[in-house]
Parts: structure tokens; C-alpha cells; sequence
């Protein structure tokens, strides 16, 4: 597969494009966004420190077909019991809550979407929005462009999956939506597209996660999401990542934060995927507020380099940008936070927390602070160690097992940062992270 | 009556780098149930060291001596397996750790260390928690993390309290405390050793021992790492008044 030549990917582009396009029916801008796309696609900078040869990932389709899933029922059992060791059944029962389980282009919709529909949620597959609603025309690539690099180019070209969100101005949704992807059909590149759209003074938790041990037939994950903050708007997006060993992800985010909005984005990865590269980037407006945490469990051979921009644009607006590493075996983990401040009396502060559990595990940081005015208040900590001593000490003091105190300790270490995480999940983080130490032990 | 702790001519270097110090000089102690043995003595003169090497803290090595619990040496026992059989550590600075919430973190040590069941040991938890002045909703502080110096010393009373030990150190647990706390943890020591529990007690000040029978009291003082005089309870008041260095003086352990 890596002899593939830019005919030969062409020729495969060429053909997902044509089968998404009568498999969605979709609208004409839309398959004319994907052929640009994938012209771009060949003269697109291409700068990854893992991915040398993205045609590598242009993957031929298989014929391979999938059962239809209409509810959580006709998934597949590890698809099941993996919803049911992350306690979904639970959050169900208990908040009667929404969860929709995607998998490539239908929404499983439980009673708790219907109601709120009405009240003008809208949480549709992205295949069947671009469809139904015009205006997202402007929305969709609003806040990339194909041009700027391959990888960006080949998800427009190929995009498939994912859902748009829509909040009505002034809509409070009081419970945290839990969306998960299921990515079935081998056929297509895995670049699921996610457009969260909030108006004006609503609010709404998205919970995303993406996981799917068994089913991922490929090894390049291309997730791109935009998300537009409406004034005074209040949305956290939750993210739990969990990749198999294989799996290169390059999720693409960016954000536009509204006049006094806030954006709360947590971001867990807690899987052992071969490498991750991201670099997302908020834009924020006067008065408003973005907030960008990451929790990474760096394991086995993990390569992760997590940059994240937040751009402070309108006056008073505010940044925070923290991240927590634990790093293990040969793990290589780097930061690089950026806050950019560009507008008048802004704050921002970035924090990079590592806890290195291994002689070969490794750990890079480069905080930045950019400032073009004079009354910006930017300020960065960073602290890379090992388990202290006296901690250890003092725990095993009390009776507790080298290894039972290292998980404390590392379980502590990330706890402030799932403090918007619901209880279910934080139970099932936290016993991924014993494993892990135990593992590395 | 069998030893809780018996500890013969005992040598502690501690570590830094490259270099070792040797802070404990050959020291003798012994140590039974329902007796309350007072260490004291000027600052630096090794207290917290041997409390910590009692304790088994791997920066403080031994050199030579040894140190038995229950007739048995525990020179090479890990800090866990010193706990389990029974000795604990109220320390004179508790650490702080961060994102452990102490509910989850003292239901763990009563499950794991006590064999408590899950079902019960919240309630476990909460009620002797009360009983040292800790509120259910204080439970959700992470351990130690913005503490002052007398909730510290709290704290280490109450993990005393749940682990149920059989020989409790004590590392100055007045320093820091008010007049009520100090008061109420004496009680908890009267309480400890009332049910058995060998006392190891380290201050600098008479006061912790208000609520404890004078004739339970056996009084140590210490000198550049080693025992120079022992005696009852009448030491701790010549202390006060005359101080180390004149009791030092007279009795010839300035040598
Ligand atoms: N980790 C260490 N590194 C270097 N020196 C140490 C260390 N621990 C103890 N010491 C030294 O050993 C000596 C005894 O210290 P220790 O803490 O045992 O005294 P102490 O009797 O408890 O004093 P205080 O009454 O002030 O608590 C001191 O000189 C101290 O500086
Ligand atoms: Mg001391």
C-alpha cells in the first residue's frame, strides 16, 4: 500500500467521494467541496513529526457490509458491554438522559432527544444535516481551510460521520448529552466531522467518546470538529479518547468563543494509541472565557504532541489552558500550550503537569505567551517530576502497597480535571488509570 | 508482660546524594503495651529521625542495631508491612496530597488494611471522623491540601483512630494545636492507651499529657542521637522550668 501513487489515490478518493455523495444524497456544494478538497490534497503542506507519507492511510474500500443499528440493542456485543463497562445503561436510568450512540450515518435517538427537539435541541448525523439544513453551508470548513495542510484536505474530501449539534438561543440543556462513536463501515477513511453550534445564551455538555476497540479496521483516525460559541453562551465538550495500540489520531479542533461566552473543553486520553498530534485553537471573544484542559496517560510506545492556541481577540476575554501528563514505559509526551493575546486587558495562564513513572518514558513541554498589548496578564507554570518520596512514604506508612499508593497518587494527580465529568466515567477513568500504573509497575 | 518495641543500640544515617549523616547514635528504648514512653528533647536531636526509621522511611538507613516489634525484627520490613503489623505514625509534618479525597482515601485504608466491608466503611469513616471534629462535607477535602497545623494533627489522630494499631508514634501532635484540640487529642492518647496500645510519644511540652495517669508516663530524653536520661513523669516538669541545656550540665551528658 505504500507504492500508492497520487494516480492511485486519486482514482480512490475519487470513488469515496462519488459513493458518499449517493449514499447521502447530498447536496451539489458539498460533493463540489469534497473534489476541491481533494485537488488541494496533493499540493497541501504536509508537516507531521509521525505520518511521513499520508497516501499511506488513502485506503482502498472493501465491500464489507454491516447490520443496521436502530437502538443500543442491535449493537454488537463488544460494542454493549463496552457502553455497559462505561456505565451508559446507568447515566441512562439515572438521568433519563440523551444518549446518542452514532454509527456512520444514523443517530440512535432515545425519548429524551424527541422531547427536546421540540424545545430546539437538534443532534443529527452529519450526513443527514448537510442534507436538511441549507445554512450549513457556512458553518461546514467555516473555520478551516482544506489548503492548510493534507490531513485537512483529505478529511474534507472524505469526511464521513459525525454529527452537527444545534442549541437554540436561550436553551439550558440540564443534562450532559453522551455521544459515542461507533465507526462500522470499513469502507471509508475514518474522518468524522463534528459542528457544534450554540447560540446565544444557551447552554449544553457534549460528552464525546470515541471508542471502538474491536471495530476500527484503520489505522488513521482524522476527527475535525468546529464549534461556534454564540454570545454569552456556556458549552463544555467532554472528550474521552480510548485508542487501540494501532490507531494515529490527528483530531483537528477549533472554536470561536462568543462576546462573554464560555468554552470548557476536556479532552482524556486514556488509550494506548501509536501516536497523537493535535493543535487546536479557540478564538475568543470580548468578555469571554476558554478553557482548555487535557489529560494524557502516555503508554507503551504513545507518541503524543498536544499544541493548543488560545487566541484572546476581544478585550477582557480570559484563557486557561492546563494539562496533566502521567508518562510510562516508553511514552513520549510533548506540550505546547500557546495564549495569545491580542486585545486589551486580557488575562491567560497555561499549567503543564507531568508525573513520569519511567526512566525511558519521556517528556517534553514548551509553554508560549504571546502578547501584542500592553495590559495583558499572561503568566505559565510547568512542572515535571517524579512521584514525590514523602508522598509514597506516607501512604505506605498508613498500610498501603507501593502499587496502591502510586495509583493514588496518580489518580490524584488528574482528579482536579474531571471535575466536569460525570461520576460514571470518572469511575471508569480512574480504574483505567490503576491498570495502567499496575501495568507499568 | 512481652515487648511492643524493643530497640538495641540502634545507628541511623540518613541520606542525601551521595553523603550519609548519621543522626541516631547507638540508642536503647523498650516499650510494652498500655505504657506511654515520652521522648523529648532539643530540637535537632534526632526525635523525628527515629520515629521515621521506626516507621521504616527508606531515606534513613540503618547501620547498625536493630529494631523488633513483637519479638520480632523488622530492620528490613517495607513501610506498608511495618503498618500492618501494627505500628503507626502520627507525623510532626503530614504531607499533602494533592486530588486524593479523603473519604475515598480512608475508606480505602479500613477496607484494605482492616477488612472492613464496602458497605459499611463510609459510615465507619464518618462517625470517628465526628468524634475528632471533622464534618461529613470536610471528608471531601483532598488530604492535608490547605490544612492548618492543628486539623493536620486532627487528621492523624483520626487515621490512628481507624487503623487500630498496636504501637502509635506520636510526632509532636500538640504542635500547632489549640487549647480544646490539644485537650481532646490527650483524651484520644488516654483512650489509645487505655485499650492497650504501646505510646510513643514525642513533645516538647507537658501540656498533651493532661488527661493521662502520671504513673503510665516513662520519660526519655534525647541528645545528638541517643537516650541520655530516662525517668517518670516528674521530668517533663524539671524540663520546663530549668530546660536542656541545664539538665545537660548537671548531669554530665555534655561529655
Ligand atoms: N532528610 C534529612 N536530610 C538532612 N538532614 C537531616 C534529614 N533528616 C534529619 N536531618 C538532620 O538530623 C538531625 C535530627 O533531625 P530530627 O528531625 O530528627 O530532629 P528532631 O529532634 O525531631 O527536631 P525537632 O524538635 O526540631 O523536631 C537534624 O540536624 C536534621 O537537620
Ligand atoms: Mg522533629
Amino acid at each position: 500500500m505504500s507504492d500508492l501513487t497520487n494516480q492511485d489515490a486519486k482514482a480512490i478518493i475519487e470513488n469515496q467521494i462519488e459513493t458518499l455523495k449517493k449514499r447521502n444524497k447530498e447536496p451539489e456544494w458539498m460533493t463540489k467541496l469534497r473534489y476541491k478538497a481533494m485537488k488541494t490534497f496533493f499540493e497541501a503542506p504536509h508537516n507531521d513529526p509521525i505520518i511521513k507519507n499520508p497516501l499511506k492511510f488513502v485506503v482502498k474500500s472493501t465491500e464489507e457490509v454491516y447490520p443496521e443499528i436502530k437502538s443500543l440493542d442491535d449493537l454488537p456485543p463488544e460494542m454493549r458491554s463496552l457502553l455497559d463497562r462505561l456505565g451508559i445503561a446507568e447515566v441512562e436510568k439515572k438521568y433519563v438522559a440523551g444518549i446518542a450512540v452514532q454509527s456512520d450515518t444514523s443517530i440512535v435517538l432515545n425519548e429524551f432527544l424527541k422531547t427536546w427537539r421540540e424545545k430546539g435541541l437538534i443532534m443529527e448525523s452529519m450526513e443527514d444535516a448537510v442534507r436538511k439544513y441549507p445554512a450549513l453551508k457556512d458553518k461546514f470548513m467555516g473555520l478551516f481551510n482544506p489548503a492548510e495542510s493534507k490531513l485537512a484536505a483529505y478529511h474534507t474530501a472524505v469526511w464521513n460521520g459525525g454529527v452537527f449539534l444545534h442549541v437554540k438561543s436561550g436553551l439550558k440543556v440540564p443534562v450532559p448529552m453522551h455521544l459515542f462513536f461507533l465507526i462500522q463501515n470499513s469502507a471509508m477513511a475514518q474522518a468524522p466531522h463534528i459542528i457544534i453550534d450554540a447560540e446565544p445564551q444557551s447552554e449544553i455538555h457534549l460528552i464525546e467518546g470515541c471508542t471502538s476497540p474491536v471495530l476500527v479496521r484503520h489505522s488513521l483516525h482524522l476527527d475535525m470538529t468546529e464549534a461556534y460559541i454564540g454570545n454569552d453562551a456556556r458549552v463544555k465538550l467532554s472528550v474521552l479518547q480510548n485508542w487501540p495500540e494501532y490507531v494515529h489520531t490527528r483530531p483537528m479542533t477549533r472554536a470561536v468563543v462568543g462576546k462573554n461566552a464560555e468554552f470548557i473543553n476536556t479532552t482524556v486520553g486514556l488509550g494506548t494509541g501509536k501516536s497523537n498530534v493535535s493543535n487546536p485553537k479557540y478564538f475568543v471573544q470580548d468578555g469571554g472565557y476558554a478553557e482548555l484542559n487535557s489529560i494524557i496517560l502516555g503508554q507503551k510506545d504513545f507518541y503524543v504532541d498536544l499544541g493548543g492556541e488560545i487566541h484572546l481577540q476581544g478585550a477582557k476575554s480570559h484563557g486557561l489552558n492546563v494539562s496533566k501528563s502521567v508518562i510510562m514505559d516508553r511514552s513520549h509526551v510533548i506540550t505546547r500550550s500557546v495564549i495569545q493575546a491580542n486585545a486589551p486587558k486580557t488575562k491567560g495562564h497555561i499549567s503543564c503537569d507531568a508525573l513520569i513513572l519511567s526512566p525511558k518514558a519521556n517528556m517534553e513541554t514548551y509553554p508560549g505567551l504571546i502578547s501584542s498589548v500592553d495590559d495583558s496578564e499572561l503568566s505559565h507554570e510547568a512542572a515535571i517530576g517524579k512521584i514525590k518520596e514523602e508522598e509514597l512514604f506516607y501512604l505506605m506508612s498508613r498500610g498501603l502497597k507501593e502499587e496502591e499508593a502510586t495509583q493514588l497518587i496518580v489518580k490524584g494527580f488528574v482528579d482536579p480535571l474531571l471535575k466536569d465529568i460525570p461520576t460514571e466515567f470518572v469511575i471508569e477513568i480512574r480504574k483505567i488509570i490503576e491498570l495502567a500504573v499496575s501495568g507499568g509497575m | 508482660m512481652n515487648n511492643i518495641l524493643l530497640i538495641r543500640n540502634l545507628h541511623v544515617a540518613v541520606e542525601n546524594g551521595n553523603s550519609k549523616k548519621e543522626i541516631i547514635k547507638g540508642l536503647n528504648l523498650e516499650g510494652h503495651g498500655g505504657e506511654i514512653h515520652l521522648v523529648m528533647g532539643p530540637n535537632g536531636s534526632g526525635k523525628s529521625t527515629l520515629a521515621l526509621s521506626i516507621m521504616g522511611h527508606p531515606r534513613y538507613g540503618i547501620l547498625d542495631g536493630e529494631i523488633k516489634f513483637e519479638n520480632e525484627k523488622i530492620n528490613h520490613l517495607s513501610p506498608d508491612e511495618r503498618a500492618k503489623r501494627g505500628i503507626f505514625l502520627a507525623f510532626q509534618h503530614p504531607e499533602e496530597v494533592e486530588g486524593v479525597r479523603i473519604i475515598d482515601y480512608l475508606r480505602m485504608l479500613v477496607e484494605k488494611v482492616r477488612k472492613i466491608d464496602r458497605k459499611e466503611s463510609y459510615d465507619f469513616v464518618v462517625a470517628r471522623a465526628k468524634e475528632v471534629w471533622f464534618r461529613e462535607e470536610d471528608l471531601n477535602r483532598y488530604i492535608n491540601v490547605g490544612f492548618s497545623g492543628g486539623e493536620r494533627k486532627r487528621f492523624e489522630i483520626l487515621q490512628a483512630m481507624l487503623l487500630d494499631p498496636k504501637l502509635v508514634i506520636l510526632d509532636e501532635p500538640d504542635s500547632g494545636a489549640d487549647v480544646d484540640s490539644l485537650s481532646l487529642i490527650s483524651l484520644k492518647l488516654r483512650e489509645m492507651r487505655e485499650s492497650g496500645k504501646g505510646i510513643l510519644l514525642i513533645t516538647h511540652y507537658g501540656r498533651i499529657l493532661q488527661h493521662i495517669e502520671k504513673k503510665r508516663i516513662k520519660v526519655h530524653i534525647m541528645r545528638d542521637g541517643k537516650i541520655v536520661m530516662s525517668g517518670g513523669e516528674e521530668l517533663v516538669d524539671r524540663i520546663e522550668k530549668e530546660g536542656f541545656a541545664k539538665i545537660f550540665e548537671e548531669c554530665g551528658c555534655n561529655e
